[in-house]
């Protein structure tokens, strides 16, 4: 997958499952305070990304650091690129 | 409408005030009740004030409450329209209900005392264990928990984005889930207005749902966009009939 493919792949798959708009979804998008996630959404948004990209990250203590959408871009491209 | 009903829950609610005190202390030595049950039972009976004083104005129709089972542990899901929306809950058949809310309503002072007391449940202001474990307590006594999914009033009568808490707690105390429907009060008291309309309010349970089938890692996330989409449904269909 390409860096832009895997960006799309997280968007939409966060974008379905939280009913975010697309046009909202800024890389610089503060998660809670822009996309108005919870704490418990942030587990499901790991659960989404382990479904969408069949890798497993609940362990990862690195997620918890996560603030806005560029830093699951991020850590999500970092994994992919780990796993390939 | 305006000229009865505001006169009136303002006398409903000094005279809710003024004998709370001593009727709250004899319920407590009488009926030797805990004093969160109390104050549930309160909650309600004011709610119930509110439904009768407003009843000139206001049709109330309660639909397929039976398929309720008062005393039962569960947890009910219901749409957000109004204000007025918490004060219908008194329609339910039992007031062993506790509100999950947002930490905001924790912060009026005319409300805390009255919520801290019923033991409501700030789901913002707490960790998810401590909601958890406060709702099993909770069913453990027989009560029930009543979440507004959507956290908030919807502006254009349209469900919102459900929050996952409630669809969680269900699974993982393994209770089952009633979604409840209302429609009318964004006619009553829309979100922004301060006088009320004459209107037709009709609170409609769902079947309750066991939650067992749904223990999986992202059971509750199934759960939450198959009640939603039952819920939207069911509304669609009220709407319809109202026409």
């Amino acid at each position: 997958m390409t860096e832009q493919e895997v960006i799309e792949l997280i968007d939409s798959s966060l974008a379905e499952e939280f009913e975010l708009e697309r046009a909202e979804m800024t890389p610089e998008a503060n998660i809670y305070e822009d996309l108005g996630l919870d704490s418990l959404d942030t587990v499901d948004m790991v659960i989404v990304l382990e479904g969408a990209f069949k890798f497993k990250i609940r362990e990862e203590e690195s997620v918890r650091a996560i603030r806005t959408l560029g830093d699951i871009h991020q850590f999500v491209l970092t994994k992919v690129a780990e796993n390939s | 409408m305006n000229l009865w009903c505001y006169p009136a829950l303002l006398l409903w609610t000094l005279t809710g005030i003024v004998f709370f005190p001593v009727v709250f202390g004899l319920c407590l030595v009488c009926l030797r009740m805990p004093a969160d049950r109390v104050m549930r039972l309160f909650v309600w009976i004011y709610g119930r004030g509110w439904v009768v004083l407003t009843a000139p104005f206001v049709r109330f129709r309660r639909e397929n409450i039976g398929l309720i089972e008062a005393g039962k542990p569960c947890v009910f899901v219901v749409n957000h329209l109004s204000f007025f929306d918490t004060y219908c809950m008194a329609l339910l058949p039992s007031y062993d209900v506790t509100f999950a809310v947002r930490s905001w309503p924790f912060k009026m002072f005319w409300y805390s005392g009255f919520m801290r007391l019923a033991r409501y449940l700030d789901v913002e202001g707490s960790t998810w264990e401590e909601t958890l474990s406060d709702c099993k307590s909770t069913f453990a006594r027989g009560g029930t928990v009543l979440f507004f999914p959507e956290g908030h009033r919807s502006r254009d009568g349209e469900l919102q984005r459900f929050y996952a808490g409630a669809f969680k707690v269900a699974v993982a105390s393994g209770v089952p889930l009633v979604p409840l429907c209302i429609e009318g009060t964004e006619r009553l008291l829309p979100p922004g207005r301060t006088w009320f309309h004459p209107c037709t309010i009709r609170l409609r349970a769902l079947e309750p749902i066991p939650t067992h089938a749904y223990s999986k890692v992202d059971g509750h996330m199934l759960l939450r966009k198959q009640v939603k989409e039952q819920m939207a449904r069911t509304l669609a269909t009220m709407r319809a009939e109202d026409k």
